[in-house]
């Protein structure tokens, strides 16, 4: 193994395995480092398609998008190793980093002179949406329940509660009826599905499975094993309403509650993170607020698709190979809370310069409007959108003319 | 007859208004062709894939995920799944080989490369 | 009626409870009848402890309510059947472990029931881990001698089990400075009485401190020798070193009843068998009064208090280096503290807990109102605490007696019966004494029928395993050239090695289910809570017992993770 490498990428899922291959192409001498015992991420489980329509213009299942990732990583110039977890991470005199790993044959250090982030995101807990009662077996987040089912080979329930209405959550419904369990019904606390509309069409009308809007789980019942689940509708500020509590009697509940970006390893170098995204702040280099190290995929924000993942991870993997210390002239991407939910990146470098490719997402479900980008004065984006939701994320491509010293992105009606 | 629909060819998940009257079937609100061709197949025959598992007698692969190369009607899902499920696959197959030879009317494919060897690691001098 | 007897009768009449039969039953107070609610039940009680009797046994039922059955393990057999052990400890709580361990000093049989499938499974792994100064007892009290006695025991005691102890101290705050004078009196008075070291602190120097307290503190008082642990690593090295010196566990172990004769426990009953002790040590917790009562020697009442604890992310383990609560004047006599927030062992913080009188003794829900008040009281007084720090929560019952004092002696009527009850806060940090004291009340107890002489092969120290996140870059490199497993990280939050895992399943008193190993070694205590690691802390254990994943369970009895295979190959219909 190399002592230095110009890019070290931390995450061999679709984000980390695009870097690793775009900064090859830039002649980087690469290095990926994955924690778990193979490459892919968590494709690995979604056995399930939808994947790769834009990046391969084919609908492909989790593990056929992950092997092509994996292929051509092993068809380009990239070093990597699995089963090691980078346990410590530190600056150096040089302006590069030093990275401490851990693995089955011992402690090593490896110097890097560029970071890239691509740790992806985790599930949000039962804890972290506030479920109460007993804690007995039978409380999974999808994504659990998603490996035992479709790499362990094993049933985790028979008959289960799922509340959330993610896109995971939707495809377990679907994927555990499949298998011969039944799911009673999925309940989401806001008035609107939290994933894809065909995921609604495909994995929940398709079989019978009620969703309940308006509604949440308020108690867990059971002493060894779940029980019964108690649900509420609730009112307009998420607050339960008694005389709707109801007792279901099953033996899971699965969660599929909200996903949050992984940047504990972010957090050892002072990166600082935006409260919207739960990722690092970066420019449309992927660059966080440290010189030299950039953060792309889920770990930056929750995507949809893993189609921008990839293009995420490019991007980043291609700016980490050709990054050079200098001056920055940062310019916050402004917009209204009220209207966008969030916006990456969040900043424009003006040393930088070049393309944008911006991604948003609405703060409400919206029809017929218009979505601009001013640098300046000058208007770059001025696109319609039928409808917006806070579930489907957007991207748009653009590029100032000339040399900016504002950003905005704004909304507003057309017809 | 007007309906709304939810197109499920795409992410975009297009919400379409369906005109019918008789044989005529009008689709307004589809951003692409696709969509009018779902709508109008949901309506007389609807098809859809499955994604799956199947079993393998190989011990260091007990489990290959699966997918129908086409589409099925709608209503043979769970005769698929019986079908799929009383299967072991007793060759070591790559991504689009046939697992199940026609089955409602497609084949059961392969979605893993199961001779596939990724090293755990890779290091070049 | 006798004069007493009829006095506190009347008092209760006066104090709006009535129609409540009190009867003395040996040198203590029984009362009977029944009532609405169960603060009045509770306020029953306490006025009956202010006549002078020994105990309070309190019978008062709740009108409407039946008390559920004890949670108890479905298994029957005659694993234990007709053993005739020196010693039965019932209980395999910190108290339990504690004294199992002690007395494997001495060469004698010692068999430890637990009715749970693991040690540590209520209120020893249900509480905040502190090891109080004792400051927060009255003077002259078993629970303060205790508490100082166990406190100061610590550090060698853990460096023996190889348990992490951070002597870190503790504050009590106040927000208004004459009320901070005012409780300076009572602290010196105490601190005098019991030895404690103490010291005032102005708002600058509890500033300098703790720099992200808020302004709420303006005052308070800082006790050094607080400390912190796990309790339930504790408990676990207790009952490893216990077996490493001969003591047996047998979990999933109830007792149902007992036989006596002339004043003298003859069998007892289980679930796994009956069995004919020597001597029988009651540390059974909540169900302390109910094992008592088993021996016909109930004289106190145990009477469940309910607490409810918040736990945030290590990224705020930082910004707090102590324990501490601000305490308001009604707090500074109550026969509870108060809660507040602390530095867990583990880095984390720990918000409450809060405390409240309800009957049940084995129910550990949470409930959002609860969880919410306890944010609400205590996040203000750190300045970066945000409610979205938590990442879980739970709740532990106290084993308290009317009295508020523990119960440390051997039974008046029951000659070879040895109460270890009422073990409440600081149960804990009391252990290490109380286990002494047990200690030797039954040896003496036991000298009478047989010669006891101490075990001349006993080893104070737990056998030593590797804590990688303990260990320096250069450490860790060793203990993975000679095991790899250590090398491999299962637990990505907690930063848990495959080899720690393996340790905690092939221990002196092996962890096979998945909450036995995340109290050992904490894999799924972290920000994921296992949603990540569950799957394969499950298939260690499979490749390390030969159990399925199917048979594997999150803690014991019916809680199996998974039911069958999915229909694969046709596995299942």
């Amino acid at each position: 193994m190399k002592q230095r490498y110009r890019v070290c990428v931390l995450g061999g899922g679709p984000a980390g395995l695009a870097a690793a291959v775009s900064a090859a192409n830039e002649g980087a001498q690469v290095l990926i480092i994955e924690r778990e015992a193979k490459l892919g991420g968590i494709l690995k489980q979604c056995i399930h398609d939808g994947f790769g329509l834009i990046r391969f213009g084919q609908r492909l299942t989790g593990p056929e998008y992950a092997e092509r990732e994996i292929k051509e990583m092993l068809g380009s110039k990239v070093d990597y190793i699995t089963s090691s977890f980078v346990t410590n991470v530190k600056r150096i005199s040089d302006g590069g980093f030093e990275l401490e790993i851990q693995s089955a044959n011992g402690m090593m250090k490896v110097q890097s002179d560029t970071l890239v982030i691509a740790c992806g995101c985790r599930e949000k807990t039962s804890r972290q949406v506030f479920i109460h009662g007993d804690r007995p077996a039978g409380i999974y987040s999808a994504g659990t329940a998603q490996y035992f089912v479709n790499i362990m080979g094993y049933m985790p329930t028979k008959r289960c509660v799922i509340l959330g209405s993610g896109d995971i959550g939707m495809i377990m419904a679907r994927r555990l009826t499949l298998e011969g369990a039944e799911v009673e019904g999925v309940y989401e606390i806001k008035d609107t599905p939290a994933g894809l509309a065909r995921n609604v069409a495909q994995c929940l009308d398709d079989f019978d499975i009620p969703l309940h809007l308006s509604t949440t789980v308020t108690r867990v019942i059971g002493d060894k094993r779940v029980e019964a689940i108690e649900v509420a509708k609730v009112d307009k500020n998420f607050c339960p309403i008694e005389n709707t509590k109801r007792i279901i009697p099953c033996d899971s509940l699965i969660l599929s509650v909200g996903l949050l970006p992984e940047n504990e390893i972010a957090q050892k170098l002072d990166i600082e993170i935006d409260f919207a995204t739960k990722g690092a702040y970066v420019d449309q280099c992927f660059m966080t607020n440290v010189p030299g190290v950039f953060s792309c995929g889920n770990a930056l924000h929750v995507n949809d698709l893993a189609d921008y993942v990839s293009e995420s991870g490019e991007l980043a993997g291609k700016y980490a190979a050709n990054f050079r210390p200098s001056q920055r002239d940062i310019v916050k991407i402004e917009y209204d809370s009220k209207d966008f939910l969030y916006v990456v990146p969040q900043y424009y470098d003006v040393t930088q310069g070049g393309e944008l490719s911006l991604y948003f997402r609405s703060k409400t479900d919206c029809k017929d409007r218009k979505v601009y980008l001013d640098f300046d004065d000058d208007t770059v984006l001025d696109k319609k959108y039928k409808r917006l939701l806070p579930s489907e994320m957007e991207a748009v491509k653009v590029k100032p003319k000339k040399k900016v010293t504002s950003a905005t992105l704004r909304m507003g009606d057309f017809k | 007859m007007t309906k709304e629909m939810t197109c499920i060819v795409c992410p975009n998940g297009c919400l379409m208004r369906i005109e019918q009257e008789g044989d005529k079937i009008e689709v307004f609100d589809a951003i692409c062709k696709r969509g009018i061709e779902f709508a109008k197949n949901e309506l007389t025959n609807p098809t859809r894939s499955i994604t799956t598992t199947v079993a393998t007698k190989f011990e260091d692969y007990p489990l290959l995920s699966v997918k129908t190369s086409g589409e099925i009607p709608k209503d043979k899902i769970f005769e698929a799944m019986k079908k799929i499920n009383s299967t072991i696959v007793k060759k070591r197959v790559k991504v689009d080989d046939v697992v199940i030879k026609n089955l409602f009317g497609t084949d059961v494919v392969a979605t893993s490369d199961m001779t596939l060897d990724v090293k755990t690691q890779r290091l070049i001098d | 009626m006798p004069k007493k007897v009829e006095k506190l009768h009347s008092t209760l009449m006066k104090k709006g409870i009535p129609g409540i039969e009190c009867t003395q039953w040996h040198n203590s107070i029984k009362l009977e009848g029944e009532l609405g609610n169960w603060q009045d039940i509770i306020t029953a009680g306490k006025i009956a402890t202010k006549f002078g009797y020994k105990g309070v046994v309190n019978e008062i039922k709740l009108r409407g309510f039946k008390e559920p059955e004890i949670k108890a393990p479905k298994i029957k057999d005659n694993a234990i059947d007709n053993r005739r052990p020196d010693v039965v400890i019932i209980g395999g709580g910190v108290i339990g472990c504690s004294i199992a361990r002690e007395m494997s000093k001495y060469d004698l049989d010692i068999l430890v029931l637990e009715k749970e499938s693991d040690v540590a499974m209520h209120a020893s792994s249900r509480n905040d881990g502190m090891i109080h100064p004792g400051i927060a007892s009255h003077t002259n009290t078993l629970r303060g001698k205790m508490n100082v006695k166990g406190n100061a025991m610590y550090t060698k005691l853990c460096q023996e089990l190889d348990i992490p102890f951070e002597r870190y101290g503790n504050f009590i705050l106040f927000d208004d400075k004459k009320i901070a004078y005012g409780a300076g009196a009572l602290f010196a008075y105490r601190a005098k009485h019991y030895g404690i070291e103490m010291e005032y602190c102005n708002r600058e120097k509890l500033v300098e401190l703790e720099p992200n307290l808020t302004d709420k503190a303006v005052a308070g008082y800082s006790f050094p020798s607080a400390g912190v642990l796990s309790p339930y690593k504790l408990t676990v090295a207790l009952a490893e070193n216990a077996v490493e010196n001969g003591v047996e566990f047998s979990l999933d172990t109830i007792v149902t009843s007992m036989h006596k004769l002339h004043g003298e426990i003859v069998s007892v009953q289980t679930n796994r068998g009956k069995i004919y002790p020597k001597a029988v040590i009651n540390a059974a917790g909540t169900f302390s009064d109910c094992v008592a009562d088993m021996a016909e020697d109930k004289f106190f009442t145990i009477h469940p208090r309910k607490g409810e604890i918040v736990i945030l992310d290590k990224k705020k383990g930082p910004d707090v280096t102590r324990s501490m609560g601000l305490v308001s004047p009604e707090m500074l006599y109550s026969t509870s503290k108060g809660g507040g927030v602390m530095r867990t062992i583990d880095n984390n913080v720990l918000v409450g807990p809060d405390a409240y009188e309800q009957p049940l003794r084995e129910d550990f829900s949470t409930h959002r109102e609860n969880i919410q008040a306890v944010l609400n009281k205590h996040l203000k007084l750190i300045k970066t605490f945000e409610p979205s720090d938590a990442i879980t929560y739970f709740a532990g019952i106290r084993a308290c007696t009317y009295e508020e004092e523990f119960v440390i002696e051997r039974s008046e009527y029951v000659k070879n019966l040895i109460h270890a009850a009422g073990i409440q806060s600081p149960g804990l940090a009391s252990a290490p004494a109380i286990a002494e004291e047990i200690c030797k009340i039954t040896v003496n107890a036991l000298s009478e029928c047989m010669q006891v002489i101490p075990n001349s092969k006993f080893n104070p120290n737990r056998r030593r395993v590797p804590h990688l996140d303990k260990l320096s870059f250069d450490e860790k490199q060793k203990v993975i050239k000679e095991n790899p497993d250590y090398g491999v990280i299962v637990c990505r939050c907690e930063e848990i090695s495959r080899g720690e895992i393996i340790d905690a399943v092939n221990s002196a008193l092996p962890a096979t289910s998945v909450d036995a190993i995340k109290r050992r070694v904490r894999p799924g205590m972290g920000r994921c809570q296992g949603g990540f690691c569950a799957p394969l802390v499950t298939n260690i254990i499979c490749e390390q017992t030969g159990l399925t994943p199917e048979q594997i369970t999150k803690c014991g009895g019916d809680s199996n993770l998974l039911f069958e295979k999915t229909p694969k190959g046709g596995a299942s219909k």
